[in-house]
């Protein structure tokens, strides 16, 4: 079996993932997966069976890209806030990097 | 990239500090969890082929979607992929299964067996059924929702077609005992298992084998899934023969004719498999909700009721708040969508027939609200929740008179209420 991605591809993976949750527009999106990402990366962190790390790695790649796309889909029609946010309502256009 | 500056939407008022409020009704439905969307949205764009086209590719991949679901929503209830027939939902479901097996046994068959506190496609389903002539035995149950499977027993006939009951009912959260239920009717041969899972599929573990379910009614929005699909688990071994409610070209082994709309039935197979990957996640995380819940409340108020069984579905709490009117209260807590009872009840004015069955007090059924917690439920939005209905229930119970009375120390029911 090929070795296991190493502890730094884990921990990139992990706050890519952070990244993407971060993006959702929609409140409870947006805490379920920072929640869900955190109680599944330290599931794995004791985990030492090579096959299941990387198991656990492809998977969670595969997540992440479903991730990106769900975050951007939710940007697009997001807008409002829950009773229950503290962020500030948006005051400006937000300009994307690539536009 | 896209040759165009893409900005992100300024809803209207939302600069103004308009808020939507906070949900808490995931009995009603539940949101489309994103992994789904993006999994249906393929199929709403460049993939929209008809399943059933046998002669192109477009007909091809998206009848592998569609199997593929299948497979997910049969694995989520422990059945094989051929034995799920794809509905429009569970009223559908119900209907097929229920209208189904009495008409295909109508010449042997003439009893159906149900419980008072089933879902109103269920019980308006035999009562269409009586008006045909055959007979119905509405179970009673306890005071804390649960049936009596002695009760079961006996209801059973010689020509009993077929018992409905369903897994968890979903205005108050008690859980059936299925597997003892299923057992009781495995002894009676002929007669047909149906259960209601709409509310139980992908939250508790259900496996058809297991429990002796015959047909099962699932539904797509319950599952954070879209709206407007759902499946009936059809047994083969041994057959469960029913005459189908739509004819057509025979999709669906002939049971439910119809294109298939692929972008939900891929939703929906998503979601089964989402709910079976994330099940025990869920469930515990809606049990700390639940519990948090409860005991903020009952710390902080007063003559609160929970009806139904405390050991049902955690995310499913009913709770009545007493010499307080249910309507006031929910006009109060606008921040909040809650709701009083279920939402095929709602726009009646009467109190809920499942409180009734429980034995509610009729005052007590009317003040009763339903709150739904499910994956996307955070802590803030209990604690919010929690410290409105504090304080609501406290204004109201302040100005009712009624309060005034028991404050004193008067029992309400020796009251004689004269009119005048």
């Amino acid at each position: 079996m090929a070795t296991p991605p190493t502890r730094e591809a884990f921990l990139h993976l992990y706050s890519s993932t952070l990244r993407a949750s971060r993006a959702f527009s929609s409140y409870n999106f947006r805490n379920y997966f920072l929640r869900r990402t955190r109680n599944v990366f330290r599931e794995v962190q004791g985990e030492t069976n090579p096959a299941k790390l990387s198991a656990f790695y492809n998977k969670q790649v595969e997540e992440l890209a479903v991730l990106k796309r769900s975050a951007i889909v939710n940007q697009l029609y997001g807008g409002w806030r829950l009773v229950v946010e503290k962020d500030p309502p948006p005051t400006k256009l937000l300009e994307r990097a690539d536009s | 990239m896209l040759g165009f500056k893409l900005e992100m939407p300024r809803r209207e008022e939302s600069l103004q500090g308009k808020t939507r409020p906070i949900y808490l009704d995931m009995q009603a439905t539940t949101p489309v969890d994103p992994r789904v969307l993006d999994a249906m949205l393929p199929y709403m764009t460049d993939q929209y082929g008809n399943p059933h086209s046998r002669t192109h590719a477009y007909g091809w991949e998206a009848e592998k979607a569609v199997e593929d679901a299948r497979k997910h929503i049969a694995d989520l209830i422990g059945a094989d992929p051929k034995d799920i027939v794809f509905t429009s939902g569970a009223t559908e479901s119900n209907n097929m299964a229920l209208k189904g097996v009495a008409h295909f046994h109508k010449e042997r068959k003439r009893h159906i067996i149900t419980t008072q506190t089933e879902h109103k496609c269920v019980l308006d389903s035999c009562r269409k059924l009586q008006e045909e002539g055959f007979d119905v035995t509405y179970l009673p149950v306890q005071h804390n929702g649960v049936i009596r499977l002695d009760e079961l027993e006996a209801a059973i006939r010689p020509d009993t077609a077929i018992v409905s009951i369903m897994a968890v009912n979903n205005e108050t959260g008690v859980i059936q005992p299925i597997k003892e239920i299923g057992d009781i009717v495995r002894q009676h041969r002929g007669v047909y298992f149906h259960t209601d899972a709409a509310q139980a599929a992908g939250k508790i573990p259900i496996d058809v084998n297991e429990m002796n379910v015959d047909l099962m009614s699932l539904s797509g929005h319950k599952l954070y899934g879209p709206k407007g699909i759902g499946a009936c688990y059809v047994r083969r071994r041994p057959r469960v023969r029913l005459e189908p409610i739509i004819n057509g070209g025979g999709q669906e082994r002939g049971l439910r004719s119809g294109t298939l709309a692929t972008p939900l039935v891929v939703g929906m197979g998503e979601a089964a498999r989402i709910c079976k990957q994330e099940m025990t996640r869920d469930h515990t995380w809606i049990k700390h909700l639940s519990d948090m819940l409860v005991t903020k409340i009952n710390a902080r108020v007063e003559h609160v009721v929970r009806n139904g069984d405390p050991n049902g579905y955690p995310g499913c709490v009913n709770l009545s708040f007493a010499y307080v009117e249910g309507e006031s209260l929910l006009m109060a807590l606008k921040d909040v969508a809650l709701s009083s009872g279920s939402a095929c009840t709602s726009a009646s004015l009467e109190p809920s027939y499942v409180l009734r069955a429980l034995g509610a007090a009729e005052d007590m059924a009317h003040s009763s609200l339903r709150f739904g917690m499910g994956r996307f439920t955070t802590e803030a939005e209990i604690d919010f929740v929690v410290e409105k209905i504090v304080s609501v229930v406290q204004r109201l119970r302040d100005m009712s008179p009624l309060w005034e009375m028991v404050q004193e120390g008067i029992d309400i029911s020796t009251i004689d209420w004269a009119q005048h």
